[in-house]
């Protein structure tokens, strides 16, 4: 816990230094250095939540009337943190979830990332960085490759490549790009699809006859691979047994190491991992014990 | 329309009904449940024609601009209703997409095939227009109705990858997507069998019509290929009009998925 902190801390430091603001804080500080917790409060006011969610209530048409799901709730979570949602089903955890990451029609609420305002980026950017991982896993493709390689030919992470000419522009708008297998190499999948208990997928295997558990985890791996900032994973484990629910916690929480936030929703036992378990209930978020388990 | 021309009385007209009775009354036998509709369909579809029959030639004899404009809006607007009609589980506000997309292609028909191939004097010339309207219009109501249902139902479908698309950050057309290509392509497909099959299996209804009204089969011929290629090229321009105007409805301005239609 404390080693992911403090790296975590380092790389936003690195952030930092190269932020233009840089110059102005030391300046400040050589000349007030009584300024120096002031920014340091404020930098951990704007910086130190990766992600922050308040006010996000979810109301469902129902009859004439509407049923509200949850209202109010509120959640802040730090780079590297491990938050577990539990409650009863029916409770709304999926559908905080997919709030979080802008998906739910029926839900708002006000959210930022890094500080930023959720309205600063388009929905595509938001959902690139807070990536929602849903429970039925859908893979797309006629090879686990081509499953894993689709959010590389959305046209959100093919921006930065050569400058587009109108064909180009043309075809990518009416044809995805296809197989985009220098952005992401075949080793880097395998590699993944190793850590995740899966080292018996062949790349070139059709996604429709992978069992329910290794489907289940080829579609964390997508997900992982597009490197989010905060992952809302919604009962990834549900269809795993122990041994490779431990795998696939032990990935989330390797990339919670590397400053992830990860939110799962979860109705196995707690496995030790999270660093903050609460609770959806009756349209409330309460903590249901702080820092269960502790260091991972 | 010279040569000779075998004319129709109303003797025939009848045998031609007693035919569809007798065809509706063996599916009474059999227990189809298709013969009311079909006896139904095939009166209502004389009255129809006779109907056109009449105003075309009171058109074509008035030689007026302004009703042959007047005819092709109501044919206009009698396509849309038609394509609401046969389109199913589609949602609420069609009707001006629907519309929208059959006056461009219409537009570009006329202006295209009529002013600058085969250039009639008077330009309006309404026995050359109204026909082609109405062979446009036939074609691209039942790709429009079948693209519209489709496209909906694949949509509702494909809910779960829809869901999927969107939060690895697919915008909403790359959702839609595959959705739009399956759909344009159903759509599309009785047009590209009409073109494969035409003068082999088919004699089609214009170059039948010319033909047996004593034209030259040759000038029938080309006719035929001039109105089955505008219009293979048209019903795919009216199809992607309407998809670009209605995937949209599939999602919020957020770019979530909103299930739509029954």
């Amino acid at each position: 816990m404390n080693r992911s902190l403090v790296y975590n801390l380092a790389g936003l430091r690195v952030r930092t230094v190269s932020c233009l603001k840089m110059p102005c804080y030391c300046l400040v500080i050589g000349l007030f250095p009584a300024a120096r917790g002031v920014f340091v409060r404020v930098w951990l006011e704007i910086m130190g939540y990766l992600f922050s969610a308040s006010n996000v209530s979810c109301t469902l048409p129902q009859g004439d009337g509407e049923r509200v799901i949850f209202s109010d709730v509120s959640l802040d979570v730090t780079p590297g943190e491990i938050v577990d949602l539990t409650g009863p089903s029916g409770a709304g955890k999926s559908s905080l979830l997919t709030a979080f990451a802008k998906l739910n029609p029926n839900a708002r609420g006000e959210f930022a990332l890094q500080g930023r305002d959720c309205r600063e980026f388009t929905v595509q950017q938001w959902r690139a960085q807070v990536a929602y991982l849903p429970q039925k896993p859908i893979l797309m493709g006629q090879t686990v490759a081509q499953t894993i390689r689709l959010p590389w030919t959305l046209a959100i992470r093919n921006t930065s490549r050569e400058t587009p000419t109108l064909t180009t522009r043309l075809r990518s708008f009416f044809a995805p790009a296809g197989a985009s297998a220098d952005i992401l190499p075949d080793q880097r999948i395998r590699r993944m699809l190793v850590a995740l208990g899966c080292e018996d997928i062949d790349l070139d295997r059709a996604p429709h006859d992978l069992s329910g558990g290794q489907a289940a985890r080829v579609s964390l791996a997508r997900t992982l691979l597009t490197e989010p900032k905060v992952l809302l994973a919604d009962e990834v484990d549900a269809g795993l047994d122990d041994v490779n629910a431990d795998k696939v916690a032990t990935i989330m929480a390797n990339a919670a190491a590397g400053g992830m936030a990860v939110i799962r929703v979860r109705h196995r036992p707690p496995d030790g991992r999270a660093s903050r378990v609460l609770t959806l209930q009756d349209g409330r978020l309460t903590a249901a014990s702080a820092r269960e388990g502790g260091a991972a | 329309m010279n040569g000779n021309y075998y004319s129709i009385d109303i003797w025939g007209l009848l045998i031609a009904l007693a035919m569809v009775a007798i065809a509706a009354g063996i599916s009474g036998i059999m227990r189809m449940g298709i013969g009311k509709t079909l006896l139904w369909s095939a009166c209502r579809a004389l009255l129809q024609l006779c109907a056109m029959g009449f105003v075309m030639a009171f058109v074509i004899k008035s030689n007026n601009p302004w009703f042959v404009l007047l005819l092709i809006a109501v044919m206009l607007v009698a396509a849309v209703q038609i394509t609401l009609s046969r389109a199913t589980g589609v949602p609420k506000g069609m009707a001006g997409p629907v519309l929208l997309s059959l006056v461009v292609t219409m537009l570009i028909m006329v202006s295209l095939v009529t002013e600058l191939i085969i250039r009639p004097q008077p330009w309006y010339a309404p026995q050359l227009v109204v026909p082609l309207t109405g062979m446009l219009l036939g074609n691209t109501v039942s790709t429009l109705a079948v693209g519209l249902s489709r496209f909906f139902e694949s949509m509702r479908e494909r809910r779960d990858e829809v869901d999927t698309l969107l939060a690895l950050g697919a915008t909403a057309w790359e959702a839609a997507r595959p959705s739009i290509v399956s759909s344009i392509r159903l759509g599309l497909l009785p047009t590209t069998a009409s073109l494969a099959s035409a003068g082999i299996v088919t004699v089609p209804g214009m170059m039948a019509g010319q033909v047996i009204a004593g034209g030259n089969p040759i000038d029938a011929a080309k006719y035929q290929f001039l109105i089955l290629a505008v219009i293979a090229a048209l019903t795919l321009l009216a199809d992607s009009l309407i998809m670009s105007m209605v995937y949209k409805k599939c999602f919020t301005k957020d770019d979530q998925y909103q299930p739509v239609g029954q």
